[in-house]
């Protein structure tokens, strides 16, 4: 028996050994190697290396201009009392709440509104305008609104102004900041969101759909049923990016509030930035990377755990 | 690994077999792409005449002169190699006191002749002011450059449309009055209520007699009585309807152009905007309105050479060209957003072409100004003041509630 069983082993050695040449295993895995170095490389210059030294710069305090001086856990005591970073947290998160609710809802509105057979010319254009923005960077477009939202000279106030509605001051009151960036992302960034949806939803079998309603199921009923279900995995794929997207958040606000009005729209990153390169506190901005990273890498990891329950992997 | 190359002292004098001085100096300078061009067009002579000299000359456009002092110091952190770098007034006392810059006393002795010139020819408050807030020492870090101060640009067309005389001098009542017969008669705004530290928040605290920090920059006044009468006037300019809310994209010379504006802050550098919406000759420089006292910040950029420089004599001459007659009437010529460091530039004929009505008042409001506050952590601090003005003015705090609480946090960033 055992003998064989340790033939039938040697055997499959064998054959395998005699489909490959001599030395094309070495070759082809040294051929590996050679194609990713230069992705390796540059994930370590520019990943690895970085999150690796950040890492190192966190039991450091340094002012730039003087020589660091090694503070051991120190930075990571102040994280913990730091109501700041707990306030920028909490800002971003109801942003990045805020992002991934609108995008996926507005997206899918979108891309469903423009997959059902709109006429062609029509389509060409929703899909040109809403992807627009998109293609604007973030500098012109947080000008862009400075004018349109100018709570004196602004357009949008005006139109306001018309049907007797005063508008509220958008950028300085704090109830009305954190939304009105909320708004202005979902202008710049709704075009991207409404492609994946869009290539998403074409991707759901016809037949499927076709079935579902030969079978008397309603327009309502195949959506919810069907398309939604097919369509999870392309909500998931947004969700994840969109949040992690919308916890880099930055370019907008540092132009339009500069974290005011009394830090109603100040979000990690920007807080990782005064930290670091306005008061020049270089090792405790690295903590504060860190702990940004571990925020987005743990949040990363609940999506994907809840994602079994929702996701319908075919 | 963290680059501690601000504490290198580098001291490698680069001479040529003839004696004159050679190597590459790098200078960097506030200016954003206009700028770049305009500085290189000034150093066509400084080339021809110092060949042996290759001059990098590298302009970084800013949003304020804080956060230009701290992408220098981020690059010099980044172990870029700096010979020269324009600093302002925000910036000046921390590169002083960090030790990065090195002494100008010997040099200034090499060249006495050329610096008593240049002496002689600037205003003797800079050097007052230098002396006092960036020689931690005593030594000399810095040669003074050009300067502002804080004038009110006027609209002479809309005072006459109004029925007004254009001021010599007011208070601020006579201002709101004015504004009120302006609102009333053409339908423009009196000024711009907005939250800038030197454009904004500073002309109104000097004009009544006061400033956010004390005169040694060690203490924070910012909730004095007079700083919240300050910040409660501007307040009332948007309630009374004659400032537009803070919180838009206002361009003040556009709208002065078209009418909507009768009066906005400024020193020098507005004068380019009006030229380019060509609106120069119906407007002039008036003092600020008074209340207790009469003033205006004044800010400046210095030219200091930095310890890490490998080519010090170089730099130096480039320091020497900078200071030059003949530097100086080619920036009065070439335009800039500063009153130029030399008093016969200042008033000259060439600066004063193409120019507002009575521009010579920036240099007169030298007599009464007082320094804009650049401690330590100033980029921090000025955070602080404009986030409290800006609260004030758009009503989303009291002037007072507002003051006290950013006076604590200025306190504790003094410290």
């Amino acid at each position: 028996m055992t003998l064989a069983t340790g033939a039938v082993v040697s055997d499959r050695r064998d054959s395998g050994r005699a489909r490959r040449p001599a030395g094309t295993g070495r070759a082809e895995t040294l051929a590996g190697w050679l194609f990713l170095s230069p992705s390796l490389l540059l994930f370590t210059l520019f990943i690895l290396g970085p999150f690796v030294a950040g890492l190192a710069m966190s039991l450091f305090s340094y002012d730039l201009l003087t020589p660091p001086r090694f503070a051991g856990l120190d930075n990571f005591g102040r994280l913990i009392h730091d109501g700041l970073l707990l306030h920028s947290l909490r800002n971003t998160f109801v942003f990045a709440l805020a992002s991934v609710v609108t995008h996926l809802a507005g997206g899918l509105l979108l891309a469903i509104a423009v997959n059902r057979g709109i006429n062609k010319v029509l389509s060409y254009f929703v899909r040109t305008a809403v992807f627009f923005p998109f293609l604007i960077s973030w500098a012109a477009v947080a000008l862009l609104w400075k004018y349109v939202l100018d709570p004196t000279f602004g357009i949008f106030g005006y139109y306001l102004r018309l049907v007797s509605i005063d508008p509220p001051d958008w950028f300085t009151d704090p109830a009305w900041a954190l939304p009105s960036i909320i708004g202005i992302d979902f202008w710049h960034t709704i075009g991207y969101t409404f492609l994946i949806m869009l290539a998403g939803l074409q991707t759901v079998p016809s037949q499927m759909v076709e079935a579902a309603r030969r079978d008397g199921a309603n327009r309502f009923q195949t959506f919810f049923h069907i398309t939604l279900p097919l369509m999870s995995p392309t909500m998931f794929f947004a969700s994840v990016i969109t949040f992690i997207g919308a916890f880099q958040i930055f370019d907008p606000i540092q132009i339009i509030t500069r974290g005011g009005p009394d830090d109603a729209t100040i979000s990690a990153v920007m807080y990782l930035y005064q930290t670091t390169f306005q008061a020049f506190q270089v090792g405790y901005g690295s903590t504060i990377a860190l702990a940004v990273f571990v925020v987005i890498m743990l949040v990363t990891l609940l999506q994907f755990w809840g994602s079994r329950k929702w996701v319908h992997n075919a | 690994m963290f680059g501690s190359v601000l504490a290198g002292c580098g001291g490698e004098e680069d001479a040529s077999p003839g004696g004159a001085t050679s190597g590459t100096v790098t200078f960097v300078y506030y200016g954003d792409a206009n700028a770049q061009k305009a500085y290189d067009k000034l150093f066509t002579t400084f080339r021809k005449k110092y060949p042996n000299i290759t001059l990098k000359a590298q302009g970084i456009a800013a949003d304020s002169w804080a956060g230009f002092a701290n992408t220098v110091a981020t690059r010099l952190a980044g172990g870029q190699s700096l010979d020269v770098v324009q600093i302002a007034t925000e910036g000046q006392r921390i590169f002083a006191s960090k030790r990065l810059l090195e002494p100008l006393d010997p040099y200034i002795q090499k060249d006495r002749a050329a610096v008593d010139a240049y002496y002689a020819d600037t205003p003797p408050n800079l050097r007052k002011w230098l002396k006092e807030y960036a020689s931690p020492d005593g030594k000399t870090y810095f040669m003074p450059g050009g300067y502002n101060t804080m004038a009110m640009y006027l609209n002479t067309d809309l005072f006459a449309r109004a029925g007004l005389e254009v001021p010599q001098a007011w208070t601020w009542e006579e201002f709101r009055t004015a504004g009120k017969a302006i609102k009333a008669k053409t339908g423009a705004f009196l000024g711009v209520a907005a939250s800038g530290y030197f454009t904004d928040v500073m002309p109104w605290l000097t004009n009544n007699d006061t400033s956010a920090l004390s005169a040694d920059w060690k203490t924070a006044q910012y909730d004095s009585p007079a700083a919240v009468e300050a910040l409660t006037f501007a307040r009332s300019l948007v309630v009374d309807g004659l400032a537009p809310k803070p919180g838009g994209n206002l361009e003040a010379a556009t709208l002065m152009a078209k009418g909507k504006l009768a009066t906005f802050g400024g020193g020098r550098w507005p004068t380019n905007d009006l030229r380019r919406v060509r609106f120069v000759d119906k407007v002039r420089l008036v003092r600020w309105p008074k209340n207790a006292g009469v003033g205006s910040p004044v800010g400046w950029d210095a030219w200091p050479i930095l310890k890490q420089s490998k080519n010090k004599d170089a730099a130096w001459t480039l320091i020497k060209y900078l200071i030059s007659e003949e530097f100086g009437d080619a920036i009065t010529t070439g335009g800039g957003g500063a009153v130029p460091a030399r008093i016969s530039d200042a008033t000259g004929a060439d600066f004063l072409k193409d120019a507002p009505q009575n521009t010579e008042l920036l240099v007169e409001l030298l007599k009464d100004a007082t320094p804009i506050p650049g401690p330590d952590r100033g980029a921090e601090c000025q955070k602080v003041i404009e986030e409290a003005w800006l609260q004030g003015i758009s009503g989303t705090k009291q002037p007072q509630a507002a003051l006290t609480e950013a006076n604590a946090k200025l306190q504790d960033l003094l410290r």
